[in-house]
């Protein structure tokens, strides 16, 4: 297979070289090493090592054979075995007549207005913004789209600090960490989030989308296993199949399905080696809004003797009295998870991404993450940025006090859910998917009116003609009418709350990167500097939208 | 460095910065030193009339190579032993890599063999912390290990050293002058983050503005910027290809271009670097072959190539890659990380140098940390290409997008450089990044060094063979004031471990003779000198195979090459 060259070359191309090249000198090197003093107690210890270990010796000739093998096969050479055989005009013939499909599949008309609906921000992005969408323009909107959930990213300190760290050392960093580009404000930003974590050490990532898809890679080869939420977003999804190890899936945050599936698992574990078993989930699902119940998840997780990789991108600074997470909320301290991923540019109002653990993890990704080790350092000022946050939410911190920093937006999450749940008629046209402590509040189309309006109750997923479509290579067939569809009514939605000056976000998914099902949502981001004035008028308006738009699709049918 | 150190007064903590009491221009000096002469200015544009050539490599001789893999070997064994004896006897030092009450380790013995037992050694040319602009000067904290490099103690100083460490082609690492200025007035206005993915919230009128600006700057259609270069290639490829396609990949290819073709799933065939007929074999028997087993068409064929690479310094041969494209009706993708702001008359990257049509090329990818003191990736293509990839590329719609003050960073940069702002600083910036590489480059060569890559290229990485050499090779080079990278085996082939010099704008003709002398002198001292004249250095043109090798004196080095250095010489 023409991939294993890859794979060769990044994993085991060292040890085969050098098996090959030992080889290669390997008489010369004897006889020196007999005439050198000492050189006998060297050969001594291989001789030794031999009769100790016969399989060691039997695994390093094995190896050396095969990066014989290896080598002699020429290096660059492809798999020729089962070519045909060709002369040369019908070589030539056959490239004359082969013709390429597109780099890409052009956008299709009805494809077109995801483009032009894409809000373009006039300025900062805070609670109030100005927008163009297309032609239009509308000012002074208020803003249920970001993810800067606590409002620190134009925060006064936050932003005399980073002004102060450029006018130090300037925007970039210049550099990959390991090479000089690790600033001393990097370093602070390390310990910062780790003691604010509870973690022992902590490394931070460019970009918080990198994060997962770099750090699970280190500890996930091939044999090992993963058993990963069924909810996850697409960053997790990659980066356990890009590991190449056995992924389970458990059906979201349920976790009678985990422990079942562990069950099932477990008498082949205990016979097999000892593979790696890792459990990932997220802190706060970003598809569903929702949690998992992290006691019992420990529970089973130690039980098993998994260990647990928590994806809290979206419940670090929402979740827990202080915004230290799931683990605060359930009161569990850090060392329980294993691996704590996050990032910087939600609750943070950074940039960036971290991984929180314990020294041994974080030394290896040192070493080994690709996206560290090949990528330049953040930006300093980002790392500054961070610690400015995460200091002013520790000095307001009171035991068994909910966090000034952090309670506004707890009450916002809540009061604002609150309105929809308890609204009679919405229910018969949405349903709210999140919980009432996410920031992010999830709307769905209703099942019943799902039905009515012919939509599927999913789209994509195993056996979905999307995903034959990718198997086969068929871009062309990436596209789904009925999500195109949907998703356009959701945005018909957005564009009348736009009109009356709140502006929601919905999923903006795409169906073939996706291996799980998914639904479109409607999406509101809660914020910290939103007040009950705001969330009522939101609630009035968005719900007004909603209602007009679906009930004029099912009796119109368009 | 195993001195004994009395540790009471140091710290394990990585200092903060110490007070600072320069003035601004003494500040702006220390980040890009002004120029001393006109005569220093070069430029860097391909000559048509000469013909491309792949790159002369010289070879080190045979007892330089028989003793670094004897050096591997005694390491290898070394570390097996204390591997074996270590885990049996002290197994507390080894917990990472031991199974625990049932928990397997989180790395095997096998796997990290490297890192524990080689690269440890080097450990203190790695990730020495810093503080301040990585400019012409950049200020290491001084640090000590008493255990073989497991910790690091500091004593809260620093020193400042001519930097050939940071990517700073143009030398906008800067605090003073009119980007940071800028960048500052937006994060004024835009706050710190931008707040969300592209899609949802992410875009402000300057990512449009600045997407504007860098498609000008590139001649090319429409451009999408992203807040990492990593990340650009590590998501772009599952968009664009996928198993039905194959890509066709130099060997020396970018990790992160690797990542983002594995991630895509994508077939993979490597050609041997810069080999035109390898690669020319490979499209005719892909094409005329199919795909494997089923021997079906191919989907698409993607070439991916690399405009500067970041190890030897040399070009990719552009001209002929893109005779190759159109013949064989593929597609092509550059990535421009260290060619792009660096290379050209203009800065234009390596289509400017070669001028060759960027229309040429499909997807012209990048990243902006380098020329630009910024940071992030870009990806500019026919603007059909770049409508589909704006939708359809997994961080637009999960991830972050770029912060504005690094945006603000990359705009006025780019516009500097073009001539837009500034009367001619960029201009003189790329004359002066030119100059310098070619005069850095050809010294070495002078002195009798083994140097890669091409004569304007500034990435000049000088081989030094043996591994035992390359943390002597930094420490001795950071006494004398200079901070560089070394770079070893797996970035490198196992054998050519070597110190990788990255030219800036920001370094003046005199700081390039205290580098050379400098290097002259630790040469010597560790016996680096191989080179036999065959790759350039020589004094009569043929020297070398009468076999007289090139082992200039470093005064007369000095003298003669900042003028030599500006012409083809050979
Ligand atoms: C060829 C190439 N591509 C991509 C990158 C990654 O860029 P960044 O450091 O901006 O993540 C690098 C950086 O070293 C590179 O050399």
């Amino acid at each position: 297979m023409p991939t294993s060259l890859i794979d060769n070359k990044e994993s085991s191309n060292f040890l085969v070289g050098l098996a090959y090249k030992a080889n290669d000198i390997w008489y010369d090197l004897v006889e020196i090493l007999m005439q050198l003093p000492g050189g006998e107690l060297i050969i001594n210890y291989i001789k030794a090592s031999h009769k100790n270990d016969p399989w060691r010796t039997l695994l390093e000739a094995l190896l050396a054979l095969f990066a014989i093998k290896y080598f002699l096969a020429s290096r660059y050479s492809q798999d020729d075995k089962d070519n045909m055989v060709l002369s040369k005009k019908e070589t030539d013939e056959l490239i004359e007549d082969w013709v390429p499909e597109p780099v890409v599949v052009d956008l299709r008309e009805d494809e077109k207005w995801q483009i032009e609906t894409n809000p373009i921000i006039n300025g900062a992005v805070s609670k109030r913004v100005d927008i163009q969408q297309g032609d239009l323009i509308s000012t002074n909107v208020l803003n249920f789209a970001s993810l800067d959930f606590l409002g620190m990213s134009t925060d006064k300190k936050v932003v005399e600090n980073s002004v102060e760290c450029i006018r130090e050392v300037g925007v970039g960093a210049c550099g990959p960490p390991n090479f000089y580009g690790t600033q001393s404000v990097h370093v602070r930003c390390r310990e910062d989030l780790a003691m604010f974590l509870g973690a022992e050490d902590c490394i931070m990532y460019g970009q918080d989308f990198a994060t997962p898809i770099s750090v699970l890679p280190c500890f996930l080869k091939r044999g090992d296993i993963v058993i990963v939420d069924g909810g996850a977003y697409v960053g997790l999804q990659k980066a356990a199949m890009i590991s190449r190890c056995n992924i389970e899936w458990f059906n979201h945050n349920d976790l009678d399905d985990l422990e079942s599936i562990l069950e099932n698992l477990s008498k082949d574990l205990e016979q097999g080696p000892l593979n790696r078993r890792f459990i990932v989930t997220e802190g706060l699902s970003e598809n569903f809004g929702d949690s998992p119940d992290l006691k019992r998840l420990v529970e089973i997780k130690n039980k098993y003797k998994f260990r647990l990789i928590l994806d809290e991108s979206n419940s670090i600074g929402t979740l827990g009295d202080n915004g230290r997470g799931l683990p605060e909320v359930y009161n569990i301290p850090r060392s329980e998870i294993e691996i704590t991923i996050g990032s910087m540019a939600r609750s943070f109002g950074s940039s960036g991404g971290f991984c929180a653990g314990d020294k041994d993890m974080i030394y290896h990704q040192i070493l080994t993450s690709n996206a560290y080790v090949f990528s330049a350092a953040l930006p300093p000022y980002c790392a500054v940025a961070v610690s400015t946050i995460i200091k002013a939410i520790i000095d307001e911190e009171v035991e068994g006090k909910v966090n000034p920093h952090i309670r506004p937006l707890k009450e916002n999450s809540a009061y604002l859910h609150s309105l929809f749940n308890n609204s009679k008629e919405l229910s018969k046209y949405v349903t709210v998917k999140s919980d009432s402590y996410s920031p992010s509040l999830h709307l769905r189309i209703d099942a019943d009116l799902r039905e009515a309006l012919d939509l599927p109750d999913v789209y994509g997923g195993p056996g979905s003609a999307v995903t034959k479509a990718l198997k086969n290579g068929n871009e062309e067939l990436f596209f789904d009418q009925y999500y195109n569809l949907e998703s356009f009514k959701l945005q018909t939605i957005i564009n009348k709350c736009v009109e009356a000056k709140v502006l929601p976000t919905r999923t903006k998914r795409i169906l073939h990167h996706e291996v799980l099902p998914i639904v479109p949502e409607l999406i509101l981001h809660i914020n910290a500097t939103h007040t009950k004035q705001d969330l009522d008028y939101a609630y009035s308006v968005v719900s007004k939208a909603i209602i007009d738009t679906l009930e004029h699709w099912r009796k119109t049918g368009n | 460095m195993s001195k004994t150190y009395d540790t009471s007064e140091l710290s394990k903590h990585v200092p903060n910065p110490p007070v600072n009491n320069l003035s601004i221009e003494e500040k702006a000096e220390m980040e890009f030193g002004s120029l001393s002469s006109d005569k220093y200015l070069a430029s860097a544009q391909h000559d048509p009339s000469i013909e491309i050539r792949t790159q002369v490599l010289d070879e080190p001789p045979y007892y330089v190579v028989i003793s670094t893999y004897l050096n591997y070997l005694t390491l290898i064994i070394i570390g097996h032993i204390r591997d074996f004896f270590g885990m049996t006897f002290m197994p507390q030092y080894y917990s990472a890599m031991v199974a625990k009450n049932g928990y397997p380790p989180w790395y095997s013995a096998f796997e990290s063999f490297y890192p524990r037992r080689l690269k440890r050694r080097l450990d203190d040319c790695f990730a020495r912390p810093i503080y301040g602009v990585p400019g012409r000067y950049i200020n290491c904290f001084n640090r000590a290990s008493t255990d073989y490099n497991e910790s690091f103690y500091y004593d809260g100083t620093a020193t400042p050293c001519l930097n050939l460490s940071s990517y700073n082609y143009l030398g906008f690492a800067q605090s003073v002058g009119k980007c940071t200025d800028d960048s500052i007035d937006a994060v004024y206005k835009y706050g710190v983050s931008s707040c969300g993915p592209r899609n949802v919230i992410g875009t402000t009128d300057l990512h449009v503005k600045t997407e504007k600006i860098l498609s000008k700057f590139l001649g090319k259609e429409d451009s999408i910027i992203f807040s990492m270069g990593w990340g650009t290639n590590a998501h772009l490829f599952t968009s664009m290809v996928n198993s039905k396609c194959l890509v066709i990949s130099d060997s020396l290819n970018h990790a992160s271009i690797r990542f983002g073709i594995r991630l895509s799933g994508a077939a993979v065939k490597v050609f041997p670097h810069n080999d035109m007929e390898a690669l020319e074999k490979i499209l005719r028997n892909s094409i005329s072959q199919g795909q494997s087993k089923t021997h079906r068409p191919w989907k698409k064929i993607f070439i991916c190539v690399e405009g500067l690479y970041s190890m030897e310094g040399t070009y990719v041969n552009l001209p002929k890659i893109v005779e190759l494209k159109e013949k064989y009706n593929c597609y092509l993708f550059v990535d421009e990380a260290h060619s792009i702001g660096a290379l050209g008359k203009s800065g234009k990257g390596i289509c400017e140098y070669y001028n060759v049509d960027p229309n040429k090329i499909d997807i012209l990818m990048g990243t902006l940390t380098k020329s630009f003191g910024a940071a992030g990736g870009y990806i500019s293509a026919n603007k059909n290409i770049c409508d589909r990839l704006r939708l359809d590329i997994t961080v637009n719609n999960y991830g972050e997008s770029i912060p504005p003050a690094v945006l603000q960073q990359i705009s006025t940069s780019m516009r500097i450089i073009s001539g837009e702002l500034n009367d001619n600083e960029g201009e003189l910036r790329l004359q002066r990044i030119a100059f310098n590489s070619r005069y850095l480059r050809l010294g070495l060569k002078r002195l009798g060094f083994i140097v890669y890559g091409a004569d304007d290229s500034p990435v000049i990485p000088l081989l030094i063979y043996n591994p035992a050499k390359m943390p002597r090779f930094s420490q001795l080079l950071l006494e004398r004031g200079i901070a560089v990278v070394i770079v070893g085996y797996p970035a490198t082939d196992i054998i050519s471990s070597r110190i990788r010099f990255c030219m800036s704008a920001a370094l003046t003709k005199e700081d390039i003779d205290l580098i050379l002398a400098a290097c002259a002198d630790v040469g010597d001292r560790l016996n680096l000198k191989f080179s036999t004249g065959i790759a350039g250095g020589e004094r009569n043109p043929g020297d070398w195979k009468k076999g007289i090798k090139p082992r200039w004196s470093i005064e007369e080095v000095i003298e003669k090459t900042p003028e030599d250095c500006r012409h083809e010489v050979y």
